[in-house]
């Protein structure tokens, strides 16, 4: 498993292309894919939409993730840094943040490189790209 | 050269990259491109001339269409900041929907024609929030404008409170 972070349009998309060998059509984009697809995709941009998404129908995003990690061990997952700034008003959206915070440590941790992408340069901060 | 500078808001961008040019020899043109509106933008420039002073920079003042920019060669210039440049293409006096190659290519001939060019930019994506649609364009149009100008530059320097971190390239 394979993780692309950092904070929205800093070219995360291209460098699962260019580090991963990702191509466009092995994408799916969380925002608008089927839930089940996450389980067999090579790739998943826009994670954390997904994971919006989810909580939307009340689906536990740990466990979604955790599960995510065992059936789909290999794929590729982008997802946007959300937690820095102000801690949000609205109490969905705290949740959200948290939960996705959450998700986010559990696939870097099972991820065996995690690279974070700003303004289109990629910093490995897990992991060895080599060793693929 | 190119060199990028860029970070979050007051994390030092500007005295790094003015530093940078410190042992330049010849002659410093500073591009401001912040309109002097209200009390808080005349309280930011009043600011950076401050810093500014005594480091021989020339300030020109350009808010937008930098590709008209006239240099003289062999200059250095110290382009600040993107943000505000890539704002008043889109939302200002330049009314453009989408800037990004109007920009890119402005920064692409200003490099051509002078010396050192140092541009300081903004990381404007990073508080994981959505905003409404204009916002967003900004936000996605500034991410690509990085991604662009990052992968023409010499080097690329992220500023965390003032502490410069090398991405490309090298602090010189």
């Amino acid at each position: 498993m394979k993780m692309i972070t950092g904070g929205a349009f800093q070219g995360k998309g291209k460098c699962a292309k260019k580090l991963f060998g990702i191509h466009e059509s092995d994408m799916i984009d969380g925002a608008v894919c089927i839930y089940d697809e996450a389980f067999s995709a090579v790739c998943i941009k826009n994670y954390h939409e997904l994971l919006r998404r989810l909580l939307t129908e009340n689906v536990s995003l740990t466990e979604f993730t955790k599960q995510l990690c065992i059936e789909n061990s290999s794929v590729v997952i982008i997802m946007n840094e959300i937690g820095s700034g102000i801690v949000p008003l609205e109490k969905s959206e705290r949740i959200l943040r948290e939960e996705t915070g959450r998700a986010g440590c559990i696939i870097a941790e099972h991820s065996d490189v995690v690279v974070r992408v700003l303004c289109g340069i990629p910093m490995i901060i897990k992991g060895d790209l080599n060793d693929n | 050269m190119i060199t990028l500078v860029l970070g979050g808001s007051k994390c030092g961008k500007s005295r790094v990259a003015e530093e940078l040019l410190n042992r330049f020899n010849g002659k410093k043109f500073y591009v401001a491109t912040m309109q002097p509106y209200g009390s808080e933008a005349h309280a930011a420039i009043e600011r950076h001339r401050k810093m500014r002073s005594g480091k021989y920079f020339e300030t020109i003042e350009k808010y937008t269409d930098i590709d008209e920019l006239d240099l003289p060669y062999d200059c250095a210039v110290l382009l600040e900041c993107m943000g505000n440049l890539c704002a008043n293409e889109m939302f200002c006096d330049g009314d453009c929907s989408c800037p990004v190659n109007k920009i890119v290519s402005g920064i692409e001939m200003l490099s051509e024609s002078v010396s050192e060019l140092v541009i300081v930019s903004n990381d404007v994506g990073s508080d994981g929030i959505s905003y409404d649609e204009g916002t967003m364009k900004y936000i996605a149009a500034m991410g690509e404008i990085n991604c662009r100008i990052s992968s023409i530059s010499d080097n690329v320097i992220e500023c965390i409170y003032g502490i410069p971190v090398v991405l490309k390239g090298e602090l010189t």
